[in-house]
């Protein structure tokens, strides 16, 4: 990142994590100004997922720090980021699948913004959740659930957001849609780090990409710039 | 139709208990994973509780009801929590089982120290067991309000459940737990508050059933066990399933109530019991109808366990130790106490049972003591004139009963036979134990074994024939575990699924292990050659079987022995040290009796910190003086010298004690670094002191310096311990034997850990370099 | 010749469909390989044949019978023999013991000579330790022999998978990413060995995400994506389908242009 970029509000610096004996992260640095969509890129078993638990505090690194807001936030439990307006959104469907829309929403409400309020932008953005808000979140479709988590994003107004792998087995188009929705929430000023697999739909909505390439991040750029990376960090060569 | 009707109503108001206690249960299994075996003692604590406040105190009724449900049940579930079982999150199941017993068997001794069961405890019902007619029945107003406060219960979980945060954030935790906190929610105190209600609702349970019947620890304890059966309907998990179960539970036992009369009978067999064993009974039906649980491929955890093989070789030699140490203490011993010793070892020979089902293959079993009496009545009935062939007979009717038992439940996830086997405790104490032609007069004399000429006919032979029997079964389940089959149940315990994978029936191979560990426990009850009362099978009898064992360290054979010994110590300790108090600056004095009663259910509890056991800690000090022959030498000569002198009465009772202790804890795991050639002037000087040390020990005059038993033994211990640290002081740090914790893999060598030469030993074996070449490449020289 | 044969199987969790009507064929003596993005089904499509999940529809054929009720271990007794994603290793026992659990588990319920593997030839039917020895050294374990196998690093705990499943002799074998964790040079030599064991007359089936290893030791590809079967055929042509690429790497409104798919294949 140069120099004229104000502060960042989530920063990792050299960043290491292990499972076990078994080292993920090598040394990752990566910045996230205010405002901005960050994108992190990579085959799997980069390290992506890894460096967005060690972001959220679902793990703590063995070596290294994260900055929120340029605090040092290393080892501070998720729970505590998640209430002081860090929000994640993992891997895989960010919902309680037992649990109804309705309390699914009022789950989100620890991050300090009061039912009525996160129901509103969230039936006001999807209407198809309004339908749906007495039904268990997990017998609804794919592409609801991913929503239901995405109005969560939505109606706590993150300082930060993370979200991990939105698209995981959902069809282009409500992927599409989805990333729609993350560029309304980068609109507002949220800054956002995106890891994804499907390079090509989040290089549209980002404003800064990085790939991940075995544990480091192996280059930074604008989209344009990373593209024809890509192919080559995902099919080989 | 009038009996019919009352008797409905009776079943109504019992499964309104049921239902009550059955769904705490629930909420906390749900919420944090831990089955609680101790809910019934927590409704037993409420219930003396509601005693204490309500009639000792004369607190009236409501304030007193409020107090109990609503302050202190609630506050001693949660910490509980934050206490104990968060301290157990992650555990093997059998862990988390054990600590749950540990606590029922704790709070069982602990209300038994409060409340002696000597004096009487009744409470009056309420509104003084006024009545109201219905239908032309009377019903109880007690009755009435049990029903009503289950209604209450119900509909009051489902308002927190649902329309609280709290409440909702407790489901969220069971479906994800880590996605709960990225919202920001504190599942640590979701934990808590589950069982703080779980505490509650077994704190209303035991105030409605105070006004029922005359206090008693043991019987309100264990009448809780049946909301078990009751939660196992909704598959430990779903309330509606709860309160079904409760209905069918509640009706069937005031049926059986109704229409069962304590003398009805089917030929021989007497139904007095009928009633206490349906909740067993339907425990089981409700288990078998159940399908079968899905393996689960979700990567097996690979932390490398620390317990050891024992080679043939030590266990061969351990064996024979074991029988002569035994053969010379039980001559030094005299009459009652040799009774008791010969107790600690059938405890020992019993727990062993336990080392191939829960050490080797990761399953459990509360009813150890169960297969016990059903080999010693077996042996009873068929071994009159002490014939081995009867012992034979004993010991293959446990395997087949064991495997009968354990089928069912082996298909369904650990938690499952854990409560098929405390169920199948309840119901043999309540349709076996009790016939009059099983045990008559509630007892029966096992016959001593008779060899062809030669019969079992003193104490003494009686415990060396214990000694041998252990020491044999030892070191066939050595045998067993460097077998094929061991390496199997060693493969089983860790990954279920790649042993189905590569074409090992799971079923079969649970069920086969189990007969196994029946036939064990039965083996030692058709050897016991002692009167047994009925109680001795009991399901109270069994649950610290199970949890001495994993305390002492299940994996191992030595660990079996330590936990059978603790156990039998426990009534010789009290008996001992009867009129002893320990007192400390005279402010607190506890009767040692009453500490004896509340140590084991404690020393269970305090598994969650070391869930290896004891054990293993121990072996690795004394491993190495297996591994060495002078300090084999040395070690026994010492002990003999010892033996002799107490024999020759140069020293006395308590001095010969006192020097074993010393002996045993502070020289002989010295042993094999004093016979290690290296830094000879400090190996000289620790020598000097642990013999100079054992020395005075033997000439202290214990007998006559201390007037009490109790700090008598005290002072002992504390001198060994002094003479330990000293030792060790004198010496420098002892190196671990046994590295603790999880091993660096080898690739991690030199990056996170530093390099020792150890590793390069490995690393240079490796490569085939060898070791004094490899002096030269680290730039050392002996 | 076709061992194993799926026919529109599909695995359904509550309300999800894992896998959609799945066809798919292994050949004896080939590695076939199963490629998709994560989440894709690709694991549950290993447990429904080797029937850790049961499915909901569709059959699991084996030499042509049709196994789909059969159990879990009565499935590896007919010669299904897998490794895991996430290790099922016995982390307590050491390496050989874990190989040796596989021999004996195979010993304790056949007694006739299960086609012998052909990295035995010209050993007979080998004792079980000469049989041991064998297998440790193809998998290059023999250093290793008594380490518990609970200290090593995931690569190597991954070969220790993968000779505990040959010594139960099996005819069809799933590789659950068995290359994850290992080294270029160490994955390179894997991929000998996976070539080695086929040509001997194995049939295995192969997910892993070192596309390289796929594209070079498989002789036939199929792409799994929403559970669904989105295309299947040799490694070249799976690379040139677009919808293989859209399946990796999303479709965005208009493929830019230089996207891989104009990538020329042997890119090695």
């Amino acid at each position: 990142m140069s120099d004229h970029v104000p502060e960042p509000l989530l920063e990792l610096r050299g960043v290491h994590a292990a499972y076990g004996s078994i080292e993920v992260l090598g040394g990752v640095d990566l910045s996230v100004p205010p405002g901005t969509v960050v994108a992190l890129l990579g085959p799997n078993g980069a390290g992506k997922t890894t460096a967005l638990k060690v972001a959220s505090g679902q793990m703590v690194p063995t070596k290294g720090s994260v900055f929120v807001a340029g605090r040092d936030v290393t080892g501070v439990a998720p729970e505590e980021l998640a209430r002081r307006g860090l929000t994640t959104i993992p891997e895989g469907r960010g919902i309680f699948p037992n649990l109804t829309v309705r309390e699914n929403l009022q789950m989100a409400t620890y991050a300090g913004v009061p039912l009525g309020r996160v129901e509103e932008v969230a039936y006001e953005r999807f209407p198809r959740l309004k339908e749906r808000r007495s039904q268990l979140a997990g017998t609804m479709s794919g592409g609801e659930q991913q929503m239901l988590a995405m109005a969560r994003g939505l109606a706590v107004e993150p300082k930060v957001l993370l979200l991990d792998e939105l698209s995981m087995g959902l069809a282009p188009l409500v992927v599409e849609e989805l990333y729609g929705i993350v560029a309304a929430i980068a609109r507002s000023g949220t800054s956002i780090l995106v890891v994804e697999q499907f390079a090509r739909t989040v290089l549209g909505v980002a404003d800064v990409a990085a790939i991940m390439v075995n544990g480091a991040v192996r280059r930074v750029g604008t989209p344009s710039q990373v593209e024809h990376e890509l192919s080559t960090a995902y099919l080989g060569g | 139709m009038r009996t019919f009707l009352t008797a409905t109503i009776g079943g109504l108001s019992t499964a309104a208990i049921y239902a009550i206690t059955a769904s705490g249960l629930v909420v906390t299994y749900t919420t944090s994973g831990v089955f609680n075996f101790a809910h019934g003692a927590f409704s037993m604590m409420a219930a003396f509780m509601y005693w204490q406040v309500h009639v000792a105190w004369g607190v009236p009724t409501l304030p007193a009801i409020v107090l109990v449900v609503f302050v202190v049940a609630p506050l001693f579930g949660a910490l509980i929590e934050r206490v104990i079982m968060r301290g157990i999150e992650g555990t093997s199941e059998v862990v988390k089982i054990v600590v749950t017993v540990s606590l029922f068997v704790a709070l069982l001794g602990l209300a038994n120290v409060i409340w002696p069961p000597t004096q009487s405890y009744t409470v009056l019902p309420f509104f003084n067991n006024a009545a109201l007619s219905i239908f032309g029945v009377k019903v109880g107003w007690a009755r009435l309000i049990a029903l009503a406060v289950a209604l209450a219960v119900a509909g009051g979980l489902r308002f927190v459940f649902t329309s609280t945060r709290l409440g909702i954030a407790m489901r969220a935790v069971v479906d994800d737990r880590s996605l709960l906190q990225l919202n920001g929610g504190r599942p640590g105190r979701t934990s808590m508050l589950s069982w703080a209600i779980g505490a509650g609702l077994a704190a209303i349970a035991g105030v409605l059933l105070a006004g029922e019947q005359t206090l008693s620890a043991t019987t309100l304890s264990l009448l809780v066990i049946n909301a078990y059966a009751v939660a196992v309907v909704g598959r430990l998990r779903s309330l509606p399933g709860v309160f079904v179960g409760s209905v069918i539970l509640g009706l069937l036992v005031a049926y059986g109530q109704q229409y069962v009369s304590s003398e009805a009978a089917i030929g021989p067999v007497s139904l007095s019991g009928a009633v206490t064993a349906i909740p067993a009974v339907m425990l089981f039906v409700v288990m078998v109808l159940q399908p079968q649980d899905r393996l689960e491929a979700r990567g097996a955890t690979r932390v490398p366990t620390a317990a050891r093989m024992p080679s043939m070789k030590l266990a061969l030699w351990g064996g024979l130790a074991f029988v002569l140490v035994t053969a010379a203490l039980g001559n030094l011993i005299a009459g009652p106490d040799l009774f008791k010793v010969a107790g600690g070892y059938l405890f020992a020979l019993v727990m062993l049972s336990l080392v191939p089902l829960t050490g080797y293959a990761g399953q459990i079993s509360l009813a150890q003591m169960t297969f016990t009496g059903i080999g010693a009545v077996a042996m009873a009935a068929w071994g009159a004139s002490g014939s081995p062939l009867a012992v034979v007979a004993s010991v293959l009717l446990c395997a087949v009963v064991g495997a009968v038992v354990a089928l069912p439940a082996l298909r369904l996830s650990g938690i499952y036979l854990a409560l098929a086997t405390a169920a199948f405790g309840l119901f043999c104490s309540a349709m076996v134990f009790n016939q009059q032609d099983v045990m008559p007069g509630l007892s029966r004399q096992v016959p001593r074994l008779a060899l062809g000429p030669f019969k079992i006919s003193s104490d003494y032979q009686q415990l060396v024939l214990l000694a041998v029997t252990f020491a044999l079964v030892g070191i066939g389940l050595v045998a067993l575990r460097r077998s094929a089959w061991g390496r199997r149940l060693a493969a089983m315990k860790d990954s279920p699924v790649a042993c189905a994978t590569l074409g090992l029936n799971l079923t079969a191979t649970k069920v086969a292990v189990f007969a196994l560990s029946a036939a064990i426990a039965g083996l030692a009850g058709s050897l016991a050659g002692r009167t047994f009362i009925s109680d001795e099978f009991g399901l109270p009898a069994s649950l610290p079987v199970t949890m001495l064992a994993v305390v002492g360290g299940i994996g191992s054979v030595a660990g079996a022995f330590m936990g059978g010994i603790f156990l039998g110590a426990f009534p010789i300790a009290s008996t001992v040290f009867a009129a002893n108090a320990i007192g400390v600056f005279r402010f607190v004095s506890l009767p040692v009796t009453d500490l004896v009663a509340f140590a084991p259910g404690a020393t269970g509890v305090s598994l969650g910190r070391e869930p290896d056991g004891a054990a293993p800690q121990m072996a690795a000090g004394f491993r190495a003086v297996g591994e060495s022959v002078p300090s084999l030498v040395v070690s026994f000569a010492g002990f003999a010298a010892l033996w002799l002198l107490a024999r020759l009465d140069v020293v006395g009772g308590w001095a010969f004690v006192a020097a074993v202790l010393v002996f045993v804890l502070a020289v002989v795991p010295l042993l094999p670094l004093l016979f290690n050639p290296e830094d000879m002037g400090r190996k000289l000087a620790t020598g000097i002191f642990v013999g100079l040390c054992t020395v005075v020990t033997v000439f202290i005059p214990w007998d006559t310096a201390i007037a009490s038993n109790g700090m008598r033994a005290l002072v002992i211990v504390l001198w060994a311990v002094l003479v330990v640290r000293t030792a060790i002081g004198v010496h420098g740090a002892v190196p671990d034997v046994v590295p603790r914790g999880p091993r660096t893999s080898p690739d991690m060598v030199g990056i996170d850990t530093p390099l020792t030469r150890a590793d390069a030993v490995d690393a240079g074996r490796v490569l085939g370099i060898d070791e004094d070449e490899l002096d030269l490449v680290t730039g050392r020289s002996q | 010749m076709t061992v194993l044969e799926l026919e529109s199987l599909s695995v359904r969790f509550g309300g999800h469909l894992a896998v959609s009507d799945a066809s798919l064929r292994v050949e004896g003596g080939r590695v076939t390989g199963l490629i998709g993005p994560n989440g894709a089904g690709k694991t549950t499509t290993f447990n429904a044949i080797c029937g850790v999940v049961p499915p909901s529809s569709g059959r699991v054929l084996l030499d042509g019978k049709d196994i789909s009720s059969a159990g879990t271990h009565q499935r590896a007794r007919l010669g299904i023999g897998r490794t895991f994603q996430r290790l099922e290793v016995f982390g307590s026992l050491s390496v050989a013991d874990n190989i040796r659990v596989g021999q004996e588990i195979r010993r304790s319920w056949s007694r006739r000579k299960a086609a012998l593997p052909q990295y035995l030839d010209g050993l007979g039917d080998p004792s079980p330790d000469v049989e041991l020895a064998a297998i440790l050294t193809r998998l290059d374990l023999v250093a290793l022999a008594d380490q518990p196998v609970g200290a090593l690093p995931t690569g190597q705990a991954r070969l220790v998978e993968l000779g505990r499943a040959l010594a139960a002799r099996p005819s069809v074998l799933l590789l659950d990413e068995p290359a994850s964790g290992l080294d270029e040079q160490e994955t390179d030599a894997f991929g000998d060995l996976l070539l080695q064991l086929a040509s001997h007359g194995l049939g295995i089936l192969l997910v892993e995400h070192d596309v390289p290893l796929v594209m070079r030791v498989c002789e036939r590809l199929s792409v799994l994506d929403f559970g669904q079967i989105i295309a299947e055929g040799t490694p070249a042509e799976v690379r040139a389908n677009e919808a293989v690429l859209s399946a990796y790497l999303g479709t965005g409104p208009t493929p830019a242009p230089g996207a891989p798919g104009a990538a020329p294949v042997e890119a090695q």
